[in-house]
């Protein structure tokens, strides 16, 4: 269970019990230091422990987990506000993830870098020209070797 | 001298008094503008006459305090050299394992997954299912009465899981009551039958519970923090192995394969540091250790047998979904275990990462869980593996091994069911390897 949820206790003549879906959020994020590819990093909830995450994650999207360590990343409080006071930063749980039968994950390139294509004749080149210009234009005479325009005959 | 002439020629008019001629008046005042020019000046007319008698002083070579790599360099050689100069054996594995650094705990048995190809990788060892070709123990197997062996094995067997009443174990703690004493049995009695086969078993000795250390660099990193930060750091690693017991002997067995036979087989390389195992780091005494100080006449190693913890059974890997990890276990305790023992073997004859190997060391080890029997087989070739010394070497220490199979089915009522024989032989086959 996610919180400490009490719910009222069942007797006989109440309505059914519901069957409630986990309330837990995981994070998938992106390894800081280079790890196995069979490995899976995640931001877990503070009271989840590995148990639950082996469960949360082979029942919900029947993922074969074969061990999983976790750790608390300690949050910095080392920063101060204007009035010298400690600015905490939250701690959070660290899960690392080694997945069973042979199975490898890459996190994805979620912003790849994209070349960039500006056709001829479009809107986009007419003004990257007309740019061009004006920067040519108002660029100093490398006659006057940086020696101001109101300095002169 | 020339000091003084030359502070006398900083003025004009005395320099006219000076009984030198009128070019070295010109040099010396030259001079005197710079100080550095003055001594580079003062120095060339000693060189020269030194270049004569060159033995007359020490060969120029780079600071050992600078902050320099030569610096470096020398400081390592000049520890290379004081373990190389060393007086004796205890003094020499004092000096290599002096310097504390962190240091990676390999443990033998663990369960961290696919161990068993990282420890390959830590200890430069191919893994070659299936044992080696041994001559002269065959015939000497089919004079053994194995019928009376058997029953031998079965009364030990008996006396430990049936005749005895035990209570029902604490948690994780089975072995302690069954196979643990079946083992602690079984050794003892096997190696009395069989001594008569055997001879060097005679002589041989045998530990209970001893302690093997063996500490070794491989591979270097980039100090990540701390007052070294941004150094370069070879990778340390101790192993600290209790075997259940071990069988040692004076003269060392003979070897599997020539020391230069280098095997076909691959050894995995890992981009990312052992951390990622996990493995932890600790720093604490260096130590290298077979189970007995340098002065015991029994230098070097039979065979080890290791008892599985209740942690690491069979069925309880099954239970969490992990039967690719069964043979796993046994494998990595092999090459973990066996590395560190032969390669303490080796250093107890004064052979060390500087001081390669010039013979084979060759160990054996019985890998159980109380049923189920995996065998192993170890050559080591070389401790050269250090960055620099593993630089053109292409030798590497090879680990045979067997899959762990089942001595016996079920024990019911004063009978063991589905008895294996050819564990038994193979159990058998290990205790006849002899020296030649």
């Amino acid at each position: 269970m996610a919180k400490r949820i009490i719910y009222p206790l069942y007797q006989l003549g109440n309505p059914q019990i519901r069957v409630f879906r986990t309330n837990y959020f995981l994070t998938l994020v992106r390894p800081g230091v280079p790890q196995m590819e069979d490995t899976v990093q995640f931001r877990i909830p503070m009271e989840m422990t590995r148990l639950e995450l082996k469960d949360y994650l082979e029942n919900i999207y029947n993922v074969p987990v074969a061990t999983i360590r976790t750790r608390i990343q300690y949050g910095s409080n080392r920063q101060r506000d204007h009035k010298n006071r400690r600015i905490k930063k939250p701690d959070y749980k660290v899960a690392y993830v080694q997945l069973g039968a042979g199975q490898t994950f890459q996190f994805p390139d979620l912003y790849p870098e994209r070349p960039e294509t500006i056709e001829p004749g479009s809107l986009e080149d007419i003004q990257k020209k007309f740019m061009e210009d004006e920067m040519q234009r108002q660029k100093d005479d490398p006659k006057r070797s940086g020696v101001p325009s109101w300095f002169g005959l | 001298m020339l000091r003084d002439q030359s502070r006398y020629s900083a003025l004009p008019e005395t320099s006219f008094f000076l009984p030198v001629g009128n070019m070295a008046a010109h040099r010396i005042r030259r001079l005197l503008c710079n100080c550095r020019q003055l001594h580079s000046e003062a120095l060339a007319p000693a060189t020269t006459t030194t270049t004569a008698p060159p033995s007359l002083y020490p060969p120029v070579v780079f600071s050992i305090t600078a902050k320099s790599q030569a610096a470096q360099r020398r400081r390592r050689e000049r520890l290379y050299q004081e373990v190389h100069d060393a007086p004796s054996l205890e003094e020499k594995l004092r000096i290599f394992g002096r310097n504390q650094r962190l240091k990676y705990v390999v443990y033998p048995q663990t369960w961290a997954l696919n161990a068993d190809r990282w420890y390959q990788d830590f200890t430069k060892t191919v893994f070659v299912p299936g044992l080696p070709a041994q001559e002269e123990t065959g015939g000497e197997a089919s004079r053994v009465d194995l019928s009376e062996l058997r029953s031998v094995v079965c009364d030990v067997l008996l006396q430990e899981l049936f005749y005895q009443r035990k209570r029902t174990p604490y948690l994780f703690r089975a072995i302690d009551q069954g196979p643990a004493p079946f083992l602690t049995h079984l050794v003892p009695a096997l190696t009395a039958y069989l001594a008569s086969h055997n001879p060097v078993l005679v002589s041989s000795s045998i530990d209970f519970k001893p302690d093997v250390n063996f500490y070794w660099l491989r591979g270097e990193t980039v100090v990540p923090r701390g007052h070294r930060k941004g150094r370069i750091d070879p990778l340390r690693f101790q192993i600290d192995d209790k075997p259940h017991c071990q069988l040692r002997i004076p003269k060392q067995l003979s070897e599997f394969v020539p020391l230069d036979y280098v095997a076909p087989e691959e050894i995995p390389v890992f981009k990312v540091l052992p951390d990622k195992l996990p493995l932890f780091k600790r720093q604490y005494d260096n130590k290298i250790f077979i189970g007995s100080k340098v002065a015991d006449p029994c230098l070097y190693g039979h065979t080890q047998f290791h008892l599985l913890p209740s942690r690491l059974k069979r069925e309880r890997l099954i239970r969490l979904g992990l039967t690719d990890q069964t043979e796993v276990v046994y494998r990595a305790n092999g090459i973990a275990s066996l590395f560190a023992w032969t390669g303490a073997q080796a250093m107890y004859q004064g052979f060390w990462s500087e001081a390669d190997v010039t013979r084979p060391f060759v160990s054996q080890a019985v890998i159980t869980d109380g049923r189920y029997f995996a065998f192993f087989c170890y050559q080591l070739n070389t401790l050269a593996l250090t960055v620099d010394a593993d630089k053109n070497n292409p030798r590497k220490n090879i680990c045979w091994g067997t899959e762990s199979k089942p001595l016996y089915q079920a024990i019911e009522d004063n009978d063991v069911k589905g008895f294996d024989d050819e564990v038994l032989l193979q159990l058998v086959n290990f205790f006849l390897h002899r020296p030649k």
